[in-house]
């Protein structure tokens, strides 16, 4: 790894996000992003609303992300490349949950509960679920696409290519086609929402 | 040899995670001219375009027209690169079998984006990979390279589309691109998801990135033809 190139790419991801974060505790900076992301920019009110909307279910969809990846590094045993790439893919996940969670601010929907069941105690349990919920991530995210203001949908497009990758590269773990699809199918908010669900989501 | 140095800075100037320079060293590329790829394989099936496909470029916005005209060119692109190198025999293994499925999806963005563009359609450039199908190496540090700037790019121009239908085509498209860098990237041994958030690049980025490997030969000016092409 050039640690140069390396070290400029994880400053600009932090930076980035440190100016998202900085915008859910009500800052009045002239981002575009930070304006869309607190609607707060010079987008119309239904645009604004709806990009909250969507952000609450993207709020669930990091969480379980996150929440799927702590418990299979710590109930599974995995090793080798699948641990590495769960390590990786959490650490991705965490920082996408922390922009999404302090760009809603005081709006933010309360952490949900999870029941995993038997999907974070084995490797080939974990393997398939993350295949499942890389896939969803993708769906959802450009399932919305049309639905965000455009700066909204600048950040989700940023977000969602990272989803992509971790989908395509658990299965290449799993010794799976990698991109089965010439196009990604979307997913309507109603089937993120039950395919999180089945996946172990639980919201009250 | 002037070709090396300028595939060099291609390399370079995608390589935004330093993957690929960190094993550029371990094998020389093989640079040798070759035939021009004539033609192209017929894509498969019906693309997932719904709705969009109907409105064929009547109904697209010069705006659009324009984005979607950008795109064909990079699917030119890896299209051609992806037949070329399983025509070569060079690859095996994973990799050629990564390079199939990989090479069919391109093929079949070519065909939607010509359907979609009808007369529009920009023609497809003349390409010459300077022998980096003939290795698999070489193949594959140039796929991790074409896909992330595939990624790249369409992340730069969603935003800008009008077409609501077109941008959910686009990104549809865009996160399969996705798919394939990680997919490669695996292949060559290189992390296939480096950074949380993917970056974005500019139109005028790419077209310098693309215009110093000389991949492209000759491109026909876009202008609008009597009738729609359809061969992939």
């Amino acid at each position: 790894m050039a640690p140069s190139a390396a070290e400029t790419r994880t400053t600009d991801a932090r930076s980035r996000l440190q100016l998202i974060v900085a915008g859910g505790v009500g800052l009045t900076a002239a981002s575009p992003i930070l304006r869309a992301l607190l609607g707060t920019g010079a987008a119309d009110a239904a645009s604004k609303s709806e990009d909250l909307r969507i952000l609450q279910l993207v709020l669930l969809l990091e969480y379980t992300q996150v929440a799927l990846y702590e418990r299979a590094l710590n109930e599974a045993s995995l090793t080798g490349e699948l641990r590495d790439f769960a390590q990786i893919a959490l650490g991705h996940e965490r920082q996408h949950l922390a922009a999404v969670k302090q760009a809603l601010g005081s709006k933010a929907g309360p952490k949900p509960r999870f029941e995993f069941g038997l999907k974070t105690k084995s490797a080939d349990a974990f393997r398939e679920t993350a295949i499942k919920l890389e896939d969803i991530a993708v769906a959802g995210y450009n399932g919305q696409a049309t639905n965000l203001t455009k700066p909204t949908l600048a950040v989700a497009a940023e977000i969602v290519s990272v989803e992509a990758r971790h989908a395509a590269w658990v299965r290449a773990i799993a010794d799976e086609v990698a991109a089965p699809d010439p196009v990604d199918k979307p997913m309507t908010a109603s089937e993120v929402a039950a395919g999180l669900r089945e996946i172990g989501l639980r919201t009250s | 040899m002037h070709e090396q140095r300028d595939f060099d800075r291609f390399l370079h100037a995608v390589d935004v995670d330093g993957a690929i320079a960190e094993t550029s060293h371990q094998r020389q590329l093989v640079l040798s001219r070759r035939g021009l790829l004539a033609g192209a394989l017929a894509g498969p099936g019906a693309l997932l375009l719904g709705g969009s496909e109907a409105r064929a470029a009547s109904g697209l916005s010069a705006n659009d027209v324009g984005i979607l005209n950008y795109a064909l060119v990079l699917e030119y692109l890896q299209a051609s690169f992806y037949t070329e190198a399983e025509r070569s025999g060079a690859l095996s293994g994973k990799t050629a079998q990564a390079a199939q499925v990989v090479g069919a999806t391109e093929r079949a963005h070519v065909k939607a984006f010509q359907k979609l563009l009808g007369a529009k359609a920009v023609k497809r450039p003349l390409f010459d990979f300077q022998g980096v199908t003939e290795a698999q190496q070489a193949f594959l540090k140039t796929a991790v390279a074409f896909e992330d700037l595939a990624v790249a790019a369409y992340k730069g121009q969603a935003p800008k589309l009008q077409s609501n239908a077109v941008l959910a085509a686009a990104v549809g498209i865009h996160s399969v691109e996705a798919r394939h860098a990680a997919w490669v990237r695996e292949l060559f041994g290189v992390t296939p998801a480096v950074n949380a958030f993917d970056k974005p690049a500019t139109k005028q980025s790419i077209n310098h990135i693309v215009a110093s490997t000389h991949f492209i030969v000759a491109h026909p000016k876009m202008k609008a033809r009597s009738r729609p092409q359809y061969t992939g």
